[in-house]
């Protein structure tokens, strides 16, 4: 069973307290954008595949008064599972890994992901030692799960998402306003002194 | 033989107020990696790939925190995706720390081949680039990582056997 994308990301877009949000590339980002059209509190990480977690991590290190939800394709978790392993090593008590699982490569038209239908992502971070893994496959499972994602501890938390099947529009943001947005947003919202 | 000059390599960092470290080894570095993970100004990181300590740097940049990559030459030929994505899209400095695997004095046969394209990949992306050849070189370990806050983008230091390991 797998719940609508755009519906997943509603719940979790209405949930949002303030958390920090990074988005990978592709439709995680597009999604996001197209339904809050967000500029300043989100990082849409469009320019990497694989290293949203990376890049969440290296905010939650940071900022342990807030929680950082990383939004990362399956597509991208397949690319670089050993990220997990990473995350666990750290083990920080505000990273939330949500893994948007489509079961396709969602911004190349859906295409093929190795063993999509046998990828076990919860399994797999359990394996590693990620106590906190969880899969929703409706929006009831994920609003229920809500209190969970929020308790402390890093955690994996899968959202099973049906296929786009279309293309939606990239946040029309460029790297350096991208930067420079998110950037001046965490100082004001965090207190964290990144420019100067 | 000369000495290992990591320990003032890691003053060089210190002082220059990075305070994470994200690293994957290369037998030249394990020692200075021990030194990074043993000193308690630095938060030291392993991680799975070089390219995550592009992601994980890089993320710590957008949190105010100084972030120094520390890996060998071939993982930083790894690493030319997300330098050039995360980096260079964004305009999020980061300093690499990297061995010239390679270059004269490197008796090993499998590195021939970061001797023979390692300076001109960089030369490539137009990263800036310098040379740690000697302890009076040090202090250039201080004004890379500067000069890469100055221009928003990665500067490679490149440390060759000698500085690492002590000379033949």
């Amino acid at each position: 069973m797998a719940m609508s994308m755009e519906a997943a990301f509603q719940a979790l877009i209405d949930a949002r307290r303030d958390e920090i949000v990074i988005l990978s590339a592709g439709n995680a980002s597009e999604m996001w954008w197209g339904l809050t059209q967000d500029r300043d509190s989100v990082f849409y990480l469009e320019a990497s595949m694989s290293l949203a977690p990376m890049f969440g991590a290296g905010i939650a290190m940071a900022v342990p008064q807030r929680d950082v939800w990383v939004l990362n394709g399956d597509g991208a978790l397949v690319m670089n599972p050993g990220t997990l392993m990473v995350e666990r090593q750290m083990d920080l008590p505000n990273l939330k890994h949500l893994v948007v699982s489509n079961r396709a490569y969602g911004s190349t038209f859906d295409a093929s992901l190795p063993n999509a239908a046998h990828n076990d992502y919860p399994a797999m971070a359990r394996a590693l030692g990620v106590q906190r893994a969880a899969q929703f496959e409706t929006v009831q499972d994920l609003v229920g799960g809500l209190e969970m994602l929020r308790a402390p501890g890093h955690g994996l938390f899968v959202l099973e998402v049906e296929a786009l099947g279309r293309k939606i529009p990239a946040p029309p943001i460029d790297g350096p306003e991208m930067k420079f947005r998110f950037g001046r947003w965490m100082e004001r919202a965090c207190g964290v002194r990144i420019f100067g | 033989m000369s000495p290992d000059l990591s320990p003032e390599i890691v003053e060089e960092v210190a002082r220059a107020g990075v305070t994470l470290v994200a690293s994957l080894p290369d037998g030249w570095i394990a020692d200075l990696i021990g030194r990074f993970d043993a000193d308690a100004r630095f938060r030291h990181v392993p991680v799975n790939r070089e390219e995550s300590a592009i992601g994980l740097c890089s993320g710590a940049f957008m949190a105010g925190t100084s972030a120094l990559a520390l890996m060998g030459a071939s993982g930083f030929l790894t690493c030319v995706y997300a330098l050039t994505k995360i980096n260079y899209t964004y305009q999020i400095p980061l300093p690499i720390l990297i061995t010239l695997r390679g270059d004269v004095g490197d008796k090993a046969k499998y590195h021939v081949s970061n001797g023979l394209y390692l300076r001109p990949i960089i030369a490539a992306m137009a990263m800036p680039f310098v040379e740690v050849q000697s302890r009076t070189d040090l202090p250039a370990i201080g004004r890379a990582i500067r000069h890469s806050r100055t221009i928003a983008r990665p500067v490679v230091i490149g440390l060759p056997r000698h500085v690492l390991k002590g000379a033949d």
